[in-house]
């Protein structure tokens, strides 16, 4: 089998396909440089969800009949940095569905009915989100650990003022001068060859406009470290999430944050953490941690879902693993262990098309390099282990962090 | 792509999905045994025998599955459903003996240690805390209480809490004992490898163990459904929700292929997949009946495909200031439309394509594929999933009114809702 193939348009779009005819399927997965981090506060959020509910051709329903018509399906999600758009279909449909999708991404027309239901979709989420003792403490994380100026600081769905106070002039400009074809990138993977893309695929994308991609976001700087409560009476069970500032996915210290939050929270049942959390006290369901490499920044976050009578307990032994980092750091046989996992990982995560189409993105969009799918193993084993360890100290230092809890948590004395 | 079928001489089932150019193997190995094999006062205990067995026995330490598919780089888990517990890994192709030998001491050797067992509850109760977070878990909790009555499909599948409080080592051990054996058990191989050399290795891990005697078959059967039942959560929350739920025949009548129609015309498709899907589907009855008329935020219908009578049920998030009998009787109204009226030419089109096209995205990778077939062999038969895409495709809007008005009748309705922050007096 050969190797990707990567397309890059006049307009600055780029294509990527790898293909694999042994299921009569396509998955693809694309970005447009339109993120939350981009424009007022919960525009993106409209604008992504309103993508695919109305054209200048066709009604709403129209193109959700033509979509599934087909058999096909497609979504437009809302990110920080970028608007995803993620769809399967299959050789027979695939004309059709890149033209619906160009058609969407080129002339969408932001009905007013479709963006009162849309504003209805997105208030429900946000007092959904509010009810969830997991999402509202990691929502108020990232406003404890971002700036205030930081775009990151801000949920990307918006809040209930931006929420019920976005007009439709407002998304339109939004997409006038966000939803340009520099910077979009698509990857492909399935039961479609180099002819076809070049003839179907990339013939429709060319027609769009190149516009002008958003400058950079800019780096946080580090907050100082916080912490709250969010009370949740009615609730079972606490969350509790702790976190930081970390790095962004090209930081020259990624790799190394990397295999190490594998290492503390997540490889296997959940590394260390979960080990002795879940598995060693059975305190929680689920303990782990989790890196969030993006373009511009990332952070780092530790959580846990813990019975209220446990929280303190379980906050102590968080701690105290991350702790132990300086103590007793990883071994040479965790490394080695770590690095293993990273390399196979990788092998068996390309086991889907929906996986191959949205590890050619992201290998773009980080700007990781055509080669970078042979290259990994070599990037992953040649990390050094001293490193590893002293960077596992120094992201994952207990003090640097901000936490919070939720749920039945009122009145409880809690420290981390 | 064919599936090849063979029984070893202890009962075991084995499937095997050869894809040459696959860069993984994935092995499933799934029991048939669920809550539905549960009685009062154990519930809950089918699932923590599938927390009990990634804690080691046999050849395996505790940490082992985790430490050796974790240095792999490997996918495991393991899942219980009301019809059975499935385990899994997926590795590179090299490493399909390392998979198989897992399966096997997972199978009879199991440790059960009493303080490991013991560590266990505080997890579980966890799990199930945390599902009580949730007002869509409480609400379809009380839709399953609700409209069964004698079957234990009335009980959820984690277990209901003072049992998970009480239950003892030597309960859970026996269980396990009895359940887990070749003769009870599907074992699914997809991915890169030849057939007869996998049949090898299989022989070689699964071969020797010994058939269980089985308990005799369940023989409960739910009395018929004599009027609409009812049932109200009152619980601080931000949303009110409503479900629905008909009691429909099991995945084996011959009546699932209308059903599944009749699902996608209802609510769209999604395939078959349990765990949810990325692609919302707005070419549907309720979605235009609710969401479009902004009466609810979301709304979906699903034909829980179970080895017993079971339900197809309609989930809907009312919209804020709406009042949510509204949103049920619209709901309702659209199945209403269903039972007077079949569906029209085009409906029927896209319900059909939207079927066979997500048979393809479906068994999108071995994983994907090992899933779908040993859930099907263990509820029913693997042949059941191909012929149900194929019965699909044969299904007329007749056939959709018809199972519509034999199911989704009044009679047959269980209505449960949450009405968010607003405590009972």
């Amino acid at each position: 089998m050969s190797g990707p193939v990567r397309l890059a348009l006049g307009n600055r779009c780029v294509l990527l396909l790898h293909e694999d005819h042994s299921s009569p399927m396509i998955a693809f997965r694309g970005s447009v440089r339109a993120g939350a981090a981009f424009g007022r506060p919960g525009v993106a959020e409209f604008a992504s969800r309103l993508l695919l509910r109305g054209t200048r051709r066709r009604t709403a329903s129209q193109l959700a009949d033509a979509i599934e018509d087909a058999g096909a399906a497609v979504s437009c999600a809302n990110g920080m940095e970028s608007a995803t758009i993620e769809g399967r279909c299959t050789r027979e449909s695939l004309r059709p569905i890149m033209r619906i999708l160009v058609e969407s991404l080129s002339e969408p027309a932001f009905p007013p009915a479709e963006l009162e239901k849309v504003r209805g979709e997105i208030l429900g989420d946000i007092r959904e989100q509010q009810d969830d003792t997991r999402r509202a403490a990691a929502r108020r994380l990232f406003e404890i650990v971002y700036p205030a100026t930081h775009p990151f600081h801000r949920d990307p769905k918006g809040d209930a003022g931006t929420a019920a106070g976005t007009q439709r002039p407002v998304v339109r400009a939004f997409h006038e001068a966000f939803y340009g074809a520099a910077g979009m990138i698509f990857g492909f993977s399935g039961d479609l060859d180099v002819d076809t893309l070049q003839s179907t695929v990339a013939g429709a994308f060319e027609t769009l406009e190149a516009g002008q991609e958003p400058a950079p976001v800019p780096l946080p700087k580090a907050t100082r470290r916080g912490s709250a409560v969010v009370p949740m009476p009615h609730k079972s069970q606490a969350d509790f999430v702790a976190g930081r500032i970390a790095v962004s996915r090209t930081h020259p210290d990624y790799y190394a944050v990397n295999l190490a939050n594998i290492l503390l929270g997540r490889i296997g049942l959940y590394g260390r953490m979960g080990a002795k959390v879940r598995d060693e006290l059975g305190l929680a369901y689920y303990s782990f941690s989790t890196l969030d490499a993006r373009r511009a920044a990332g952070h780092w976050t530790v959580s846990a879902g813990v019975n209220p009578k446990n929280l303190a307990k379980a906050v102590s032994a968080i701690r105290a693993e991350m702790e132990r980092l300086k103590r007793e750091p990883f071994s040479d046989a965790e490394i080695r262990d770590g690095k293993t996992h990273l390399v196979g990982a990788l092998q068996v995560a390309l086991e889907r098309n929906a996986e191959y189409a949205s590890a050619l993105h992201d290998i773009e969009y980080f700007g990781l390099g055509a080669d970078f799918l042979a290259r990994y193993p070599r990037i992953v084993r040649s990390l050094d282990a001293d490193d590893v360890r002293r960077k596992a100290v120094e992201y994952f230092d207990p003090d640097e962090c901000s936490w919070v809890a939720s749920g039945p948590v009122k009145g409880m004395k809690l420290a981390f | 792509m064919k599936t090849i079928a063979e029984t070893l001489d202890n009962g075991l089932t084995v499937l095997l999905r050869p894809m040459p150019h696959a860069p993984a193997v994935s092995v499933w190995v799934g029991y048939k045994v669920g809550s539905r094999n549960e009685r009062p006062g154990i519930t809950g205990a089918t699932h923590w025998v599938e927390h009990m067995l990634f804690k080691g026995g046999g050849r395996l330490k505790k940490g082992d599955i985790d430490a050796i598919v974790g240095r792999l780089g490997g996918k495991f888990n393991g899942f219980t459903d009301t019809d059975f517990t499935i385990y899994f890994e997926t590795l590179a192709p090299d490493q399909l003996d390392t998979a198989l030998m897992i399966e096997a001491e997972r199978m009879r050797n199991a440790a059960f240690d009493p303080q490991e067992t013991e560590a266990e509850r505080g997890v579980i109760i966890s799990e199930r805390e945390g599902a009580e977070n949730s007002p869509k878990y409480l609400l379809s909790e009380e839709l399953s209480a609700l409209a069964f009555h004698a079957h234990p499909y009335h009980w959820p599948v984690i277990g209901w809490k003072s049992d998970l409080q009480r239950i003892q080592r030597d309960e859970l051990y026996a269980y396990y004992l009895q359940h887990y054996a070749p003769n009870n058990a599907v074992l699914a191989l997809a991915g890169r490898f030849d057939p007869e050399d996998a049949m090898r290795r299989v022989r070689g891990h699964f071969g020797a163990f010994r058939p269980e005697t089985q308990p005799a078959p369940l023989t409960i059967r739910e009395p018929p459904q004599e009027g609409e039942r009812r049932s109200v959560i009152r619980r601080p929350g931000t949303q009110d929700h409503v479900m629905i739920g008909y009691r429909v025949p099991e995945l084996a009548h011959a009546d699932t292929a209308p059903l599944l129609v009749l699902q996608a015309v209802l609510g769209g498709w999604r395939g078959f997949s349990p765990f949810g899907s990325p692609f919302v589907s707005r070419s549907n009855r309720l979605y235009r009946g609710l969401v479009d008329r902004k009466l609810a935020t979301d709304v979906s219908a699903q034909h829980r495909l179970q080895a017993d009578p079971s339900l197809l049920t309609i989930e809907a998030t009312v919209r804020e200031g709406v009042d949510p009998a509204k949103v049920e009787r619209a709901a309702i109204a659209e199945v209403e439309r269903l039972r007077e009226k079949p569906p029209a030419a085009a409906e029927m089109v896209r319900a059909l394509r939207q079927i066979r096209a997500w048979g393809a995205y479906d068994l999108d990778g071995p994983t994907a594929q090992c899933l779908l077939y040993t859930w099907f062999e263990v509820v029913a038969s693997h042949t059941l999933l191909d012929t149900l895409l194929t019965r699909s495709q044969g299904v007329t809007a007749k056939d959709v009114r018809r199972v519509a008005e034999a199911y989704l009748g009044e009679g047959n309705r269980s209505v449960c809702t949450f009405l968010a922050g607003r405590t009972a007096s």
